[in-house]
């Protein structure tokens, strides 16, 4: 995606991708934090983690550079000098 | 990263609000230690009194819904229900607690209220 | 090195290509019988940022499922040893073959809805006061007009929650003629009314989307979001489920409870 913020309009469409990968994110944490194979017990220590997890989600949930590196995939224009 | 996976919505703040608010449960349900019962004895009591005394208060009104009580008996639960209220307001400003600390996590099951 | 579990397939041949995971290590299988469990090694570096790699994790399972049918793992689920994981299968394999025929070449789609709870309670709160009620008092006291109120409460919450029931029937109607199974999560919060998700057979995905096209398009005050195609995550299900202690250890909140208290020696954990 070819995104250059030179405008308003453009700067609009920035925060528009913000929400749109803050939706997907939350949407994944809704399932994948909670469902699919659940295993619990002395051998697995997911469960014990979790409350560092979570922390460590909210931290990412506000950062969208976060995701930027995680995509590994910079947000083009984001980082471009307005002409 | 995707699938032809699609994520559509027409409205994302109100989503991105209202998921926020129900995530940020999650952290107690798969917490293995309560937090809310780790502070001790008095909240674990007044958990359970508040317990009850939602169950009777809801119990009260399914009866008066039912319209098998008279007058009397009305009045007679009113005064009751007042006091057990008021007394619940006493007691959480004595322990400084909140109404959403008076719960309890029990895993699996969800919260007890 | 802790070995970080990916999901479980439907196969127990290697994997084609080279996938890297969480941390940049290799994705390998662990095969155990006819299944394999998809795995990396988590090493102590990558296991200190975990907590950011959510979106990793999704990325693996998602490649996976264009080759195999797969059960997704819950995030973070993470085994000290290779012999914890192969128990692991042993316990659960069983499990494993009834969940992998069963969601064999189907996905999970989902979808919220959000409606305006406050209009709801207020059209509720109208038609209440329109209404005559079982609460006919010929005299006050502060006791009946605690009763009263209460009552009204009462009422409104119970007609909310059945608007709420109709509600969710309407929506929930356009697709279950095309799903296999779903699971209705109502009211998680007052506005939320409905977190939904359908498990829909590939070859029906295109239908299923229609369907909800047609909901969007009727005229409604309703919002929704609609997510997939997504791995199975709410269609697994396990026999072998983790028992209440593991979430609800009573002795030991006990031992905690009484040692706040100063009543008891807190004992060392293994």
């Amino acid at each position: 995606m070819d995104r250059q913020i030179k405008t308003l309009q453009d700067k609009n469409s920035y925060l528009d991708l913000r929400k749109q990968e803050r939706v997907t994110l939350l949407e994944i944490l809704d399932r994948a934090l909670d469902k699919g194979v659940v295993i619990s017990g002395d051998i697995v220590i997911s469960v014990a983690d979790v409350d560092l997890v979570y922390l460590g989600l909210k931290v990412l949930l506000s950062s969208v550079e976060t995701m930027e590196r995680l995509r590994g995939a910079p947000m083009a224009g984001a980082q471009e000098e307005p002409t | 990263m995707t699938m032809n996976r699609t994520i559509e919505t027409d409205s994302r703040e109100a989503f991105i609000e209202e998921i926020e608010k129900v995530q940020d449960v999650l952290p107690k349900r798969i917490d293995a230690n309560p937090k809310n019962v780790e502070k001790g004895l008095a909240k674990l009591v007044l958990t359970l009194v508040e317990l009850i005394r939602k169950l009777l208060e809801k119990q009260a009104m399914r009866r008066i819904e039912g319209g098998s009580l008279s007058e009397e008996e009305i009045e007679g639960i009113g005064e009751t229900l007042m006091k057990l209220e008021n007394k619940m307001k006493e007691l959480k400003e004595i322990f400084g607690l909140k109404d959403e600390e008076l719960n309890l996590n029990l895993g699996p099951l969800g919260d007890l209220m | 090195m802790k070995i970080y579990a990916y999901g479980i397939i439907d196969s127990n041949s290697g994997m084609d290509e080279p996938l890297s995971g969480l941390g940049e290590a290799s994705v390998y299988n662990i095969p155990y019988r006819d299944i394999a469990v998809i795995v990396s090694e988590l090493s102590d570096e990558a296991k200190g940022k975990t907590d950011t790699y959510i979106l990793e994790h999704e990325r693996i399972v998602e490649r996976l499922m264009e080759g195999f049918t797969v059960l997704p793992m819950r995030f973070l689920t993470v085994f000290n040893t290779k012999k914890d994981l192969i128990s692991m299968a042993e316990l659960y394999y069983e499990d494993f073959k009834d969940n992998l025929a069963r969601l064999h070449n189907k996905v999970e789609f989902g979808m919220k809805v959000i409606w305006p709870a406050d209009t709801i309670k207020q059209r509720v709160f109208d038609v209440y006061h329109k209404t005559k009620h079982n609460v006919s008092i010929s005299t006050e006291s502060p006791a009946k007009t605690f009763v009263k109120e209460k009552f009204q409460e009462h009422i409104i919450e119970k007609e909310f929650q059945e608007e709420a029931d109709r509600c969710i029937q309407v929506v929930d109607d356009y697709f279950n003629r095309i799903a296999c199974e779903k699971k209705l999560k109502r009211l998680q919060t007052e506005s939320l009314l409905l977190n939904a998700s359908y498990l829909v057979d590939k070859d029906r995905q295109n239908e299923f989307k229609q369907a909800f096209e047609q909901l969007k398009n009727a005229p409604s005050d309703l919002k929704f979001l609609f997510s997939g195609p997504w791995p199975c995550y709410n269609f697994i299900n396990l026999t072998k489920k983790p028992s209440a202690v593991d979430y609800f250890n009573t002795e030991d909140m006990l031992n905690r409870l009484l040692a706040q208290q100063g009543f008891a020696q807190e004992r060392n954990s293994v």
